[in-house]
């Protein structure tokens, strides 16, 4: 690639984040707020794609580093926004610098341990230390001793379970959106390089890769961190843009989705884990908006609807031994199906008083609804939606000449 | 092999630092609320609801922005409940008040004819989402916002609305700071710094306890602040602290070594300041441990369910409440006959009450609004002098948006809640 | 509280033996929790997040069980009979069958179309379940507000007391001197009371004659105090030793299952390597389901145990927090390993209790994943599992 696509690219890069700030400014504060924290959502799931897909080190406990990020860059400006003069972008950068270090630096604690863990072994450390990061800030402020004796400081105050509060408000959506941008860059580029391979190999096969002379701790510390620096900026980001923060954003749960969405990406796809993480944000959001009641009897038919759905869709896959396209056209008649079926089910259920009387509102189902589309997606997906491929512009151009060659996909 | 082990050792050792750094845990007496981040606020707030010293000119910040204006022939106001996940027996009693007080004002003719919508939003028990779910009422044109039932939520909300210069009610958050966001934030219920020296007054004088130990849910800031509150004045007062314990809700069920360690110090009251989630289990565990002591506890108690989760050892207990259902008022009655007819059940926590009360408040202030808009609706509610609230008399004008309102002390009895003591605001 | 010098100071080391009762006690709730995940991981390296909602249901069977059995709210205010030991049983089976069919039901429809894929796709497909039995229980099951079991339902109440040491006799005779005192303060209130408005709103008079008495009665207390601490006992609650008791069997049972039956036998080879199992002609279908059925029904014991001798509500968030624990000390004692996750789930209550009872308990949850850290630094396969060496 020459200098001339780069500076193309770039420019293509940071313009695309201000087309967002702009089009954003369209709509209301609160959707406003949700594409950033979509942008936000976008860099957490591609650095722990590069942890967990590429380097594949299994770690639970990513929101630990979006949340030492947050918190250094919230009390860091709470005590020095004032005094320092600076305008809000510079500082924002700055903080960002900060919470990357930060959690970088966690990285780094955290990473090391995974030179003797394996698998599930390094996951539950990586969950431990997100819980000691979060019992820490709970318990803020207290002494640090030497078992009482000696008073070395007292670590600061947090806000404890309550919120780290009136951190100054700077809110830049094109920032938020370049660091996820930033994110998929230099992800993207380090899979092109040697060093990539190097990344790639260690998920592959930890022996064979430190035979061919590959430094396997480094490349996993190094994963690590550069993973963490990326959720630490994110939370400094957070920080600004929320204005308090609190523990409970950061909890178990938080780093369990977003492992959801590096997942449900395909494991290793940058592209993946972020339209995966910008789908997933939104699913919750979207069926917020839906005020509609559903009754019992709607909701069994369409639960049915789905189950038969699934169940066709896995029987073309593994069963039937058609040509490629007699297999999608199985898929599309499978759902057509079973919506028929469902939709003739909705009236016969709901003629049952008991299921009909019994009403849902649409947006309390929604949390339902995403943990069902998880089961649903793994069931018949299970590498994930898009699970190695990643966007290219080759692929692209493949798709437009109408050629689908599935096979011919980049990889 | 061998730098293996070196990794192994190095860490370990970097690991026994921690631990040997770390632990300067136990309660600080000598520094009074040093626990749950309130330090920052306690000196600055200007007059607590406790105080009563009202009248003062509010020093709180106005929002900047002019917040939404009424269009159409209904006005719009959003309540944000924790509809899902685990404060949800609050939020749906939150739910339900708020829709009774909507469907009986809309009944008796609205405001001036225009009728009241009322947008409902699931926090889902998450401030994030209660954040989104405030943006989302603001951005859909509600004038005001009712919300929400636990401090850490109300906080996110508040912020939001601050931003957008739109009013909030608060429905049950009892931390001290919340008003502290600007001009245009109020609550329906007391504070923690009136109920825990409630509290610490009835157990000192009423009941004659000089030695407390406190169990203290860490995980819920409305717990640190309440025992905070309850340890200040308690000590004030000349009695003495034996310990504190902590806990983490909703992560701990078994609290016998919590316990045994409280045992140990002899106490002769254990004030609880969490929620009736745990309240119950931990009576019935120190019943066992032989803890011979009297409960005491914050508005977290009230419950349907603490007799049968407390069972016997809960009884003889008491706790400060906002309103009880067996008071003889009108507002009291009135609400509970309504209540039944329109959900066949008595409300199941005190937050179906504080939901009505919200409610209506906003309701009522837009009656007597000068404009349909946000900015007229936070100076009605301002303005509220005597809003005769299930919960008691509301008056928010120069008050910084905390009322001083009555705290009842309740026991609980074997069969549900008898009330005690009344304590009149500014009567500590 | 003074803060001593040295916290290791305000160690009292009288209590140790209660904290370890208590500890061992916490111990068998996590331990019959951990192993079902470990039992799931041995066979097929799954973590089953999906288990510590299996483990909500059971405490929701065991609710209902105890509503059907005349213990309902409803029914409670007329109760007159004891509940009696046959009641507890009844509710243990119900939920350790429901359990065992839910955990079933899940493997059959969840994970085994998955059996093939990617481990880290099936963690997802566990986490969708898990999270859809959180929220999609809650429209369904009762939650608000979140019923508990009534303590009437056990009929094992209180605590056996085990002296250590009797108090002093010097003590016992002052106790009733102050005794007497307070009775005759105490008459001469409530005497007064009947001219009172109410108890908590009295005359000068009354408010004289009841600080009389709180004074007599904070005298008397302070004897009875110290009576108490010149004696020392030792307080088994008997909740908890049944608790105990009941884990102790189940094991005892599971051990036999393991080691002397065929299925076991047969679960074990699976555990040791799965394809191979499968050649051998074992149908593993059968021991992944034979698996599920043994580890969801001790979630199911579990459940019943805690929510009836604990007492706290029940959500549909119920089993989460229990579910990482025992899911660390499944970790703790090398997952895959049956008396590991019992090792486990001990190591890391008792290490939580003494926490406690240093005085640290708002660190408790933090030290308890700091000792994991730790073990794990050196026994990177925890404690009693096998590190293993990677063959080339």
């Amino acid at each position: 690639m020459n200098w001339g696509v780069r500076a193309v690219s770039i420019v293509a890069a940071v313009g695309f984040c201000f087309l967002i700030q702009t089009v954003s400014l369209g709509f209301g504060a609160d959707i406003q707020r949700l594409i950033a924290l979509a942008g936000l959502y976008v860099t957490l799931a591609v650095s722990l794609n590069l942890i967990n897909g590429i380097t594949g080190q299994f770690s639970i406990g990513h929101a630990a580093f979006y949340m030492i990020g947050a918190y250094t860059t919230g009390y860091l400006s709470i005590q020095f926004l004032k005094n320092s003069g600076m305008p809000g972008p510079v500082w924002l950068l700055l903080m960002m610098l900060a919470g990357a270090i930060m959690a970088s630096l966690a990285g780094l604690v955290v990473g090391l341990p995974s030179l003797r863990l394996k698998g599930d072994y390094l996951a539950i450390v990586t969950l431990g230390f997100g819980e000691i990061v979060r019992i820490i800030v709970v318990n803020s402020p207290f002494d640090v001793s030497f078992f009482g004796v000696f008073k070395f400081f007292t670590f600061p105050n947090l806000g404890g379970a309550y919120a780290l509060d009136k951190i100054p408000a700077i809110r830049e959506l094109w920032l938020i959106w370049l660091l996820a941008v930033v994110c998929i860059a230099v992800c993207r580029n380090l899979l092109k390089t040697a060093h990539g391979l190097a990344f790639l190999s260690v998920r592959e096969d930890e022996v064979a890769s430190l035979a061919m002379g590959v430094n396997v701790t480094r490349i996993k510390v190094t994963a690590f961190m550069i993973g963490s620096a990326f959720a630490g900026a994110a939370g400094a980001l957070l920080a600004h843009y929320e204005t308090s923060i609190l523990p409970s954003t950061f909890a178990m749960d938080v780093s369990f989705i977003i492992l959801t969405m590096v997942v449900l990406g395909g494991t290793g796809s940058i592209t993946g884990s972020a339209l995966a993480a910008i789908t997933l944000f939104a699913l919750p959001e979207v069926l917020r908006r839906n005020k509609e009641p559903v009754t019992g009897g709607t909701f069994l038919a369409i639960v049915i609807g789905v189950i038969a759905a699934v169940v066709l869709i896995r029987w073309f896959q593994n069963e039937y031994h058609g040509s490629k396209n007699k297999k999608t056209a199985g898929y599309f008649a499978s759902v057509a199906a079973s919506a028929i079926v469902a939709f003739g089910l909705t009236f016969a259920l709901n003629a049952i008083p008991a299921l009909h009387d019994k009403a849902f509102e649409g947006s309390k189902l929604r949390m339902v609804i995403f943990a069902g589309s998880l089961i649903i997606v793994m069931l018949i997906r299970p590498e994930g939606v898009f699970a190695h491929h990643e966007f290219s512009w080759t692929w692209l151009k493949k798709v437009l000449r109408i050629k689908p060659k599935s096979e011919a996909l980049a990889t | 092999m061998k730098p293996r082990r070196m990794t192994a050792w190095t860490s370990l050792i970097a690991l026994a630092m921690g631990i040997a750094l770390l632990p300067a845990c136990g309660p600080k007496t000598d520094e009074g609320g040093t626990t749950g981040g309130d330090t920052k606020t306690t000196g600055s707030t200007t007059s607590g609801a406790s105080s009563g010293t009202s009248g003062t000119t509010s020093s709180r910040k106005a929002p900047t922005a002019s917040g939404n204006t009424a269009s159409g022939d209904t006005i719009k106001i959003g309540l944000v409940a924790s509809l899902n996940g685990e404060l949800k027996p609050w939020g749906d009693d939150c739910e339900k008040g708020a829709r009774l007080a909507v469907e009986e004002f809309n009944a008796a003719g609205g405001v001036n004819g225009k009728k009241i919508e009322l947008r409902i939003e699931d926090s889902a028990s998450k401030a994030e989402q209660g954040r989104s779910a405030t943006d989302k009422l603001i951005a859909e044109g509600c004038l005001g916002i009712i919300g929400e039932v636990a401090s850490g939520i109300t906080l996110q909300m508040a912020n939001s609305c601050f931003d957008k210069g739109v009013p909030i009610v608060a429905v049950g958050a009892t931390r001290v700071d919340i008003t502290d966001i600007g001009s245009n934030v109020f609550r329906v219920c007391y504070t923690d710094d009136f109920q825990g020296p409630v509290m610490a007054k009835f157990a000192y004088d009423d009941l004659g306890l000089r030695k407390v130990a406190i169990m203290t849910d860490q995980a819920q800031p409305y717990s640190t602040g309440l025992s905070d509150n309850f340890r200040k004045k308690f000590v004030e007062l000349g009695g003495e602290i034996v310990d504190e314990q902590f806990y983490r809700s909703p992560e701990d069920k078994q609290f016998g070594p919590q316990l045994q360690q409280i045992k140990e110090k002899a106490p002769v009251g254990l004030f609880l300041s969490g929620y009736f989630t745990e309240v119950g289990a931990i009576a019935r565990q120190a019943k066992e441990a032989g803890l011979n002591v009297k409960m005491l506890g914050g508005d977290g108690w009230d419950s349907a369910e603490l007799n049968t989760s407390g069972g016997a050892a809960i009884v003889g207990g008491f706790f400060c409440n906002h309103y009880n259902n067996e008071e003889a008022r009108p507002e009291v009655q009135q609400f509970l006959s309504k209540w039944q007819a329109k959900y066949n059940s008595k409300p199941a926590t005190t937050m179906g009450a504080l939901g009505y009360d919200a409610t209506m408040l906003v309701c009522d202030a837009l009656k007597r609004a000068s404009a349909l808009d946000s900015k007229a609706l936070t100076d009605a509610i301002e303005a509220t002098e005597n809003f005769p609230g299930v919960s008691g008399m509301i008056t928010l004008k120069g008050n910084n948006g905390n009322p001083p309102k009555r705290a009842l002390v309740v026991e609980v009895t074997s069969t549900g809640q008898k009330f005690a003591k009344a304590f009149e605001p500014g009567s500590l | 509280m003074v803060h001593q010098l040295l916290p290791i100071a305000a160690v009292d080391f009288n209590t140790l033996p209660q904290q370890l009762v208590l500890g061992i006690g916490i111990g068998a709730v996590y331990a019959l929790v951990a192993l079902g995940y470990t039992m799931v991981y041995g066979v097929l390296k799954l973590i089953n997040f999906a288990h510590a909602e299996v483990f909500m249901l059971g405490a929701y069977t065991a609710l209902f069980t105890a509503w059907y059995l005349g213990f309902s709210p409803q029914s409670l205010q007329a109760l007159e009979r004891e509940s009696s030991w046959l009641n507890l049983l009844i509710m243990l089976l119900a939920s350790m069958v429901i359990c065992a069919i839910i955990g079933v039901i899940i493997e059959r429809f969840a994970y085994r179309p998955m059996r093939s894929q990617p481990r880290i796709a099936i963690l997802i497909t566990a986490i969708g379940v898990s999270l859809l039995l959180q929220y999609g229980g809650a429209l369904f099951l009762p939650v608000s507000p979140p019923p508990s079991i009534d303590e009437r339902v056990n009929p094992y109440r209180g605590a056996y007391t085990i002296t250590l040491s009797r108090p002093s006799d010097r003590l016992l005779g002052q106790k009733e001197e102050l005794e007497r005192q307070y009775q005759e303060s105490n008459v001469a209130f409530e005497k007064q009371l009947e001219k009172e408005k109410s108890r908590f709103d009295l005359s000068p008079q009354g408010i004289a004659l009841r600080n009389a008495k709180q004074e007599a009665e904070r005298a008397l207390r302070k004897v009875t105090d110290e009576i108490a601490a010149s004696g020392r006992e030792l307080k088994l609650p008997r909740g908890q030793m049944i608790m105990l008791g009941a884990t102790l069997i189940l094991m005892l049972i599971l051990r036999h299952l393991v080691l002397y039956t065929r299925t076991g036998r047969a679960m074990r080879a699976a555990s040791h390597d799965f394809d191979t199992a499968s050649l051998m002609g074992i149908s593993v279908d059968k021991i992944v389901t034979v698996t599920f059925i043994i580890g969801s029904a001790l979630a199911g014991a579990g459940a019943m145990m805690q929510a009836t001798f604990i007492g706290t509500p029940l959500t549909t968030f119920y089993g989460v927090s229990l579910g990482v624990k025992a899911f660390v000390a499944a970790v703790l004692g090398g997952i895959g390993n049956i008396p590991g996750a019992v090792l486990g789930a001990m190591v890391l209550a008792i290490a939580e209790t003494l926490v406690v009872w240093a005085d640290g308990s708002k660190w408790k949850d933090a030290i308890a994943f700091v000792i994991l850290i730790a073990v794990l630094l050196f026994k990177p396969g925890g404690l009693l599992g096998s590190s293993k060496v990677e063959k080339v």
